[in-house]
């Protein structure tokens, strides 16, 4: 075709073929996977040391719910679980009596299950080993993370475990929060990395083997962010991170460059594109804690990856393609050499997935891993000069972007000033508008589309008495238990986050005395206040 | 200089609101940004209840409401008895994730659903029509 400007989705041009003078000196003879700068792999010998983790998002409707689905995964060959907690609850703090929950009742559970409290988590993990399962306890949104963790770990405590035994990730995810999906009352960026810090220190002393935060590009590149964007906007959100913790000085750096080095990236349909994206974040990583921090231990540069595929490119239209669409984005993080996948589901654009769609999941997963013999091999891309150069046009142009944010006063002023939101509204903008012209083809969509598609699906319905079961269990809490103690914590509760004490370390308290969500809720929102999202009309 | 009348009118406004779910906001800006391109006011109004976007509905003397529908359709008949209920005839539009079997009763109340995928133009030429705007 003449005339017609190729382009990566990121708008990185691109020739018709690449030979060895588009390969940067630096990327030409790069050390082998496993040694730093990680270019090439986390570890030497790849996906033969270990394979990754299948580790799929699920939650809906009642506790009972959750711990059914979650079962359902393991027994399919999950090798974890993340739990998802029901969204209007949760990411405002609200208990299911709040009046904004209570005038759109008929939508709780609809995307996670209600748990308000300690014993609903129990009720969630039902028949759940703790000690044998690496959990993600929920708590994406940042200010519902400590409630989350809390919940997971008092269950455990509870269950006669020790903290120490547990395997997991915590998220308390800044893309998420403030630019993916901003919940109607959340707390401001601030207190948000105040209280992360909090999160990390608390881990470092007491949950060895719990990674505490984890921030994902996927819901910055989900909103718009583009590829180097991503990568940028992920890493200064990381650097905020760690001077904000080395400035308090209770974490060693190297322990501390280890916490924040688990991260999760989005995986959509540009394929080459991507897998650079990963390639490209592991050497940055590994650059920007030597270079600004000092950082020589090479096990603590190490960036380990999870990757979602995007939700957006799972289409509405003829739902059984998305099969074909999680299939293509999960074979290019298998060949960029993520450590973690969770494959978004085929009636994605329709509702959480029905258990038909988790499986396809998961086999899709487990058919790239069993059939394939594509674990054989590290990097089978590394050399190409097309990835070589693509590498590293994607890692020059997210320090370019890095640069920007600091210029706009670094990751908080600029979620604070709606920068990052400008740049993905315009890019959300661009991607549409390229739909309507055919720059951009989606298949049923806008190319080869059908007037009606008689394999059609409605979608999972969940559990539609969520709201209620939520309002009896929350009206037997409050009878039961012990209410002094429940009063003693808030109020502690209240005080520690006054004073600027540990807010992960009262959370966990409160939630052990059976204090509920929306009474953390409260607490923080007193004493913290509520953020503005910075788009408007 | 003469000027055509219809180039003296108000541009037609347009209440955009969430209805439920989580704070996803593409769909609701994209759809936004595209209506304001196309000459309207919008009143981006982020997530509301029934009875705020009735009172601003009502208060601000809106042409259409959009709705932004991520959840289940009785939330979403919520927000039309309300509007019938107060006696405002505004139409209704709505976008979003609306399985085939809400789309149906929405329809058959009135509302013009767009599903994931449908054009920016599509959306832009039905607010004309509904709101009776000139291109």
């Amino acid at each position: 075709m003449t005339g017609k400007e190729w382009t990566t989705v990121s708008g990185v041009p691109l020739k018709p073929a690449y030979g060895p003078e588009d390969v940067p000196l630096a990327y030409r003879n790069p050390s082998a996977p496993g040694a730093v700068p990680y270019l090439r792999g986390a570890h030497a010998l790849g996906y033969r040391s270990k394979p990754w983790r299948i580790f799929q998002l699920s939650g809906f409707g009642n506790p009972e719910d959750e711990a059914e689905r979650i079962r359902y995964l393991l027994a399919k060959g999950g090798t974890g679980f993340i739990m998802e907690h029901d969204r209007m609850t949760a990411d405002n703090l609200y208990d299911v009596d709040h009046p904004e929950v209570v005038a759109r009742r008929e939508d709780v559970g609809i995307s996670g299950a209600v748990i308000m409290s300690v014993r609903d988590c129990d009720l969630a993990l039902t028949g759940i080993d703790q000690a044998a399962n690496y959990a993600h306890a929920g708590g994406g949104v940042a200010q519902h993370a400590p409630f989350a963790m809390a919940a997971y770990w008092n269950v455990a405590l509870r269950r006669g475990l020790k903290l120490e035994q547990l395997n997991g990730t915590g998220q308390a995810d800044f893309f998420l929060t403030y630019i993916g999906c901003p919940p109607l009352h959340q707390i401001p960026p601030a207190a948000a990395l105040k209280i992360n810090c909090d999160i990390v220190e608390f881990c470092d002393s007491r949950l060895p083997n719990w990674v505490p935060i984890s921030m994902a590009g996927y819901n910055g590149a989900d909103s718009g962010l583009n590829a180097y964007q991503e990568l940028g906007a992920l890493f200064a959100c990381n650097i905020a991170h760690l001077d904000e913790v080395k400035r308090r000085g209770n974490v060693p750096l190297e322990k501390l460059a280890t916490a924040l080095g688990g991260v999760s990236f989005r995986m959509a349909m540009d394929f080459f594109e991507d897998i650079c994206k990963i390639r490209a974040a592991r050497k940055m990583w590994h650059d920007i804690l030597r270079d600004r921090y000092g950082i020589t231990d090479e096990r603590a540069t190490r960036l380990r990856i999870h990757i979602v595929t995007a939700g957006s490119a799972m289409t509405y239209q003829e739902p059984i393609n998305n099969v074909v669409r999680g299939t293509v984005m999960g074979l290019s993080a298998v060949l960029a050499g993520v450590q973690s996948m969770g494959i978004s589901a085929y009636d994605e654009a329709l509702s959480v997935p029905s258990e038909q769609a988790h499986q396809q999941s998961v086999r899709a997963q487990q058919i790239l891993m069993y059939e394939t013999n594509l674990t054989a091999v590290t990097d089978p891309l590394g050399g190409s000069y097309y990835v070589e150069a693509l590498t590293a046009e994607l890692e020059e142009r997210a320090y370019g972007f890095m640069k920007e944010i600091e210029n706009a006063g670094g990751f908080i002023s600029a979620l604070e000033s709606g920068m990052l939101h400008g740049v993905a509204s315009e890019n959300q903008m661009r991607l549409e508008e390229m739909m309507g012209t055919g720059e951009r083809e989606i298949v049923g969509v806008n190319v080869h589309t059908s007037d009606h598609d008689p394999f059609g699906i409605d979608g999972f319905e969940g559990s539609i008495d969520a709201w209620e079961k939520g309002m009896s269990r929350l009206e037997k809490l409050r009878k039961e238990r012990d209410s002094d103690a429940a009063k003693r914590a808030i109020a502690d509760l209240e005080a520690v986050c006054t004073n600027g004490g540990n807010v992960m370390e009262a959370t966990m308290n409160a939630v052990g005395d059976d204090v509920t969500v929306g009474e953390i809720g409260e607490v923080y929102r007193n004493v913290f206040g509520s953020w503005k999202f910075p788009v408007s009309f | 200089m003469e000027v055509p009348g219809e180039f003296l009118m108000a541009a037609k406004r347009i209440l955009m609101a969430k209805t439920s779910l989580d704070g996803h906001w593409r769909g609701i800006n994209v759809v936004s940004r595209a209506l304001r391109d196309g000459g309207f006011e919008v009143i981006l109004a982020g997530m509301v209840t029934a009875d705020t976007i009735a009172r601003v509905a009502a208060d601000e003397d809106v042409d259409l409401i959009g709705l932004n529908v991520g959840g289940r359709v009785e939330v979403v008949e919520r927000i039309l008895d309300t509007l019938e209920a107060q006696g405002i005839k505004t139409p209704v539009f709505a976008g979003g994730t609306i399985p085939h079997y809400a789309e149906e009763k929405l329809v058959k109340r009135g509302v013009k659903c767009f599903p994931p995928g449908s054009g920016l133009d599509d959306i832009v030429a039905c607010a004309r029509e509904l709101t009776g705007a000139t291109a």
